[in-house]
């Protein structure tokens, strides 16, 4: 069983080599597939949607869309900070359920850059156990000595934030 | 196919009994019933085929039908001495059935006696009604020509339908969904040909789609030759439809249309009931549907322009209809929704920058005279553009709804049926795309309360109803959706039966539970037929499937409610997306929403005496001599920094479905038109809200969902402070 995942996460490993938007989040880096980015915007005034995980900041205008945004900090539940002239919000394409697309915002500290990242600079994800559920994490690069988390933001937002949204929903 | 698994006697008496019941329904002139009876006998036979009987009995079914292939090839309606025969024929069958495998003598066919009177009836009231299919077409411009607009551009989109379906056929001529998709084109014709009395083109569409309901049913091959003649039926059918569009745009002088197709309809039936296998129904009853309203002639006479006829045989003036240019292409453009929702979505957007732009401190303090003129101009520019896109989307249902009227008027007075129309909510504005798509279902759901729901007057007041049918039709906003309602208080659905013969065509398993809805929801199964019109289902139910197929591409859904002979309720809900409405924009704390205009009854402070509190917990509010709950927006929604006092806030009444709740809030901030976006899949399940709308500043508000606040028990409303 547990040799059945580890097979298939370094099957995953080995796909994942290309293009990265790396941004921070606290003290660490992270890394998303810039294909899956659309724009990254600076940080505007959001509309609070009642009822939600603290996670959900609400929803904002994007050019006659309406997207909800996410709050990456408080998600990963790092403790929440000032927003800074760096805050911005990266615009991703989520597949939510059966091919549905849907654009997200997502809170960020600060974007760095898009990096190539080859294949040989990156690691599984270490295995911490059932401590914590790692199966957003298609694996860890080593750029120049830092190691940036790369994130699979599919799975980020969808299965288990989404199923938060919907039972906070429920109470509504 | 038998219907059902009993002994074949008793089989055939249950056809029997049905055939007496259609001719119950059947009367001279009228072609109700027909397909049913044709179908009936077919299957009659078929049994008998099967069975040692005697042969008078084999004769009789062999002579009924041959009655009704008489009916079809001479008028298509049926005469008195036929109708006459037939319930000789079905109580005399009723008779004999039972003992036909005793032995016993049986009691004298005296119907079967030679019927000379027939032919000579069915000529003269082929010359009566006109049932000549090359008869020519006297176009009602003045009463129907916003109709036949339609009928022409909606006419050209089948053309290319069909045209395109035929090339897929010839590389794949078992493709399901391309025949499918062809037949519905030729289905759609003949209903709308049918309503707008265009008695050629609805004969041939008919034709032809019974060719393609054969195809479908696989029990024709698609051959190169019968692709011809689809491709031949759709020239005729061009041109048509050109010749009616050069009229209607005076490029041609009125005058009566007429190209032969008589040969064409007969290939098509040599083709059709040639293919008739043993086993296989025949192809009329296969292409049975509710037969579509020819309009009286002589109804509008003055607005008819009556001129030689000019049938030139088995050559098709067609050089002369394609010399002039079509222009179909100017009259309306087919624009792919997302690229006018993203056009709206940019105006929107355009409209809050420009309004930046002019409010820019900086410019304003510069007073540069020629840039003042520019951005007034930039500013007026922008609003014309901002209404042009939003009339682009936006339209009341009422032209739709007005063709309903019509459609029952004449289907009611051409089944002897007094049934009254009536209308609601028709200014309601709907997104055009769902005006247009709505406008078929709709159609056929009408004629279906017309036909099968609401019931013949003897029936009605046998069963203690006035005489007087009323079918409801009904659009309006509510909550989170647009809702198109028809109610009519006929016959109603019998469940038990569409149940058996849902399980019968195997689309449910035998042992299936299903709750009430999901049984009425079956009639939208594709193919799904009772084929039995007492239970107020179309003959083959390819209308509930278009109406299904329609209102899914809209996402809408349907709900049916029914009581058996009280009548039935068809519910129609359609998404709001991109729908406008009015918006009362109030404040909680620093949020803000919007409450849809339409349901806020009054908005005042309250004085202490109105205020009470039950058991201590739900507080209520004097309206008017009536308790309504209060409702804490502040509370349900956990809005930090919000009026607690409702003496200091206000309180905003609002319902739905004859529910109120008092909201209190904050502020009245200001009525609004806003355009309803849809929140997506995130908020999906956000129960509360209906949708959220971008505010003049940009930022987003959102749209509460009126119809859940009211649901909201009164034990979950939060405590008083």
């Amino acid at each position: 069983m547990l040799a059945d995942q580890i097979e298939t996460r370094a099957d995953a490993v080995r796909t994942v080599g290309g293009k990265y938007l790396t941004f921070v989040l606290g003290r660490a880096s992270y890394g998303i597939d810039v294909l899956k980015i659309r724009e990254i915007i600076r940080l505007v005034e959001f509309t609070t949607v009642p009822q939600m995980p603290d996670f959900v900041k609400g929803v904002i205008n994007l050019r006659g869309k309406i997207i909800p945004v996410v709050d990456l900090r408080l998600k990963f539940r790092l403790s929440s900070a000032e927003s800074t002239e760096r805050t911005c919000i990266v615009v991703v394409q989520v597949d939510v359920s059966n091919g549905v697309k849907t654009l997200m915002g997502l809170v960020v500290d600060s974007v760095e850059e898009v990096l190539n990242i080859g294949q040989n600079d990156i690691e599984a994800p270490p295995d911490f156990g059932t401590k914590l559920d790692t199966s957003y994490i298609l694996g860890m690069a080593k750029i120049k000595g830092v190691v940036k988390t790369l994130l699979d933001i599919n799975r980020v937002m969808t299965a288990e934030s989404l199923l938060a949204i919907d039972q906070s929903l429920a109470r509504v | 196919m038998t219907e059902f698994a009993d002994d074949p006697i008793t089989a055939l008496v249950r056809l029997t009994e049905k055939v007496a019941l259609e001719l119950v329904y059947s009367e001279a002139g009228k072609d109700v019933g027909l397909l049913p009876l044709n179908c009936l006998l077919g299957e009659i036979e078929e049994q008998v085929s099967l069975l040692v009987l005697p042969d008078e009995v084999k004769q009789a079914v062999k002579a009924a039908r041959g009655w009704i292939d008489e009916v079809f090839e001479s008028t298509g309606v049926f005469e008195q001495p036929v109708l006459d025969r037939l319930s000789q024929w079905s109580q005399w069958m009723l008779e004999v059935l039972p003992v036909a495998q005793s032995g016993q003598p049986l009691p004298p066919a005296d119907f079967l006696a030679p019927t000379a009177s027939v032919p000579a009836a069915a000529a003269s009231h082929a010359e009566k009604i006109g049932a000549d299919p090359d008869e020519p077409i006297l176009l009602n411009l003045e009463g129907d020509g916003e109709l036949l607009r339609e009928f022409i551009n909606e006419s050209y989109e089948h053309l290319q339908n069909i045209e395109g379906g035929v090339l897929v056929l010839e590389e794949n001529p078992t493709d399901a969904e391309t025949l499918n998709s062809i037949f519905r084109a030729f289905h759609t014709f003949k209903g709308g040909s049918g309503f707008l009395n265009l008695k050629p083109v609805n004969h041939l569409a008919h034709e032809l789609e019974s060719l393609l309901d054969l195809a479908r049913q696989h029990k024709l091959t698609i051959t190169s030759e019968i692709i011809d003649l689809i491709l031949a039926g759709r020239d005729s059918l061009k041109l048509f439809v050109t010749e009616i569009e050069f009229q209607l745009t005076e490029q041609k002088p009125r005058a009566p249309i007429s190209f032969p197709i008589q040969h064409l309809i007969s290939r098509v039936l040599t083709v059709t009931t040639g293919s008739q296998a043993p086993t296989t129904r025949p192809a009329r009853a296969a292409a049975a549907s509710a037969p579509v309203a020819p309009l009286s002639l002589a109804e509008e006479p003055e607005a008819q322009v009556k001129l030689a006829i000019v049938p030139e045989a088995n050559t098709p003036p067609v050089p002369e209809a394609q010399v002039l240019k079509s222009t179909a292409g100017a009259l309306s453009v087919k624009v792919d929704t997302s690229k006018l929702d993203s056009l709206v979505d940019l105006v929107g957007e355009m409209v809050i920058a420009q309004s930046l732009v002019a409010q820019d401190p900086y410019l304003k303090r510069d007073q540069n005279q020629q840039l003042t003129r520019n951005l007034a101009q930039l500013g007026r520019i922008t609003k014309d553009l901002q209404r042009a896109a939003m009339s682009l989307r936006m339209v009341p249902i009422k032209s739709t709804f007005q063709k309903m009227t019509r459609l029952v008027r004449d289907l009611s007075s051409q089944e002897s049926k007094q049934v009254q129309l009536v209308l609601s909510g028709e200014d309601t504005e709907l997104d055009r795309t769902i005006v247009e798509e709505i406008s078929d279902p709709l159609v056929h759901m009408v004629r279906n309360s017309v036909d099968h729901g609401v019931e013949r007057p003897d029936v009605r007041l046998a069963r203690g109803k006035s005489a007087h049918g009323t079918i409801h039709l009904r659009a309006c906003h509510q909550g989170g959706s647009i809702v198109i309602q028809i109610e009519d208080d006929g016959g109603g659905l019998n469940k038990e039966r569409i149940l058996a013969k849902a399980i019968q065509q195997g689309l449910i398993p035998a042992d299936a539970q299903l709750p009430e809805g999901e049984i009425y929801k079956l009639i939208f199964q594709p193919g799904f037929s009772t084929a039995e019109k007492v239970t107020s289902i179309s003959g083959r139910g390819v209308g509930m499937d278009v109406v299904r197929r329609n209102i899914d591409k809209l996402r809408g859904r349907i709900e049916i409610t029914s009581t058996l002979g009280v009548g039935s309720c068809f519910t129609i809900y359609l998404p709001l997306t991109l729908a406008i409405i009015d918006g009362l924009l109030i404040s909680v704390g620093r949020e803000r929403y919007i409450l849809p205009t339409l349901s806020v009854r009054e908005s005042f402070r309250p004085t202490p005496q109105m205020l009470s509190s039950l058991n201590e917990s739900s507080e209520m509010v004097l309206v008017r001599g009536k308790l309504i709950p209060l409702l804490r927006l502040a509370d349900h929604f956990e809005v930090p920094d919000a009026v607690r006092n409702p003496m200091e806030g206000l309180v905003v009444v609002v319902e739905s479905n004859g529910q109120a709740r008092c909201l209190l809030v904050d502020h009245l901030l200001g009525k609004q038109e806003v355009v309803i976006k849809s929140l997506g899949e995130t908020f999906k399940h956000a129960r509360s809200l209906a949708g959220a709308a971008i505010l003049g500043d940009g930022k987003v508000g959102l749209i509460l969902n009126v119809d859940s606040l009211v649901r909201l028990q009164p034990d979950r409303l939060p405590l008083a402070a």
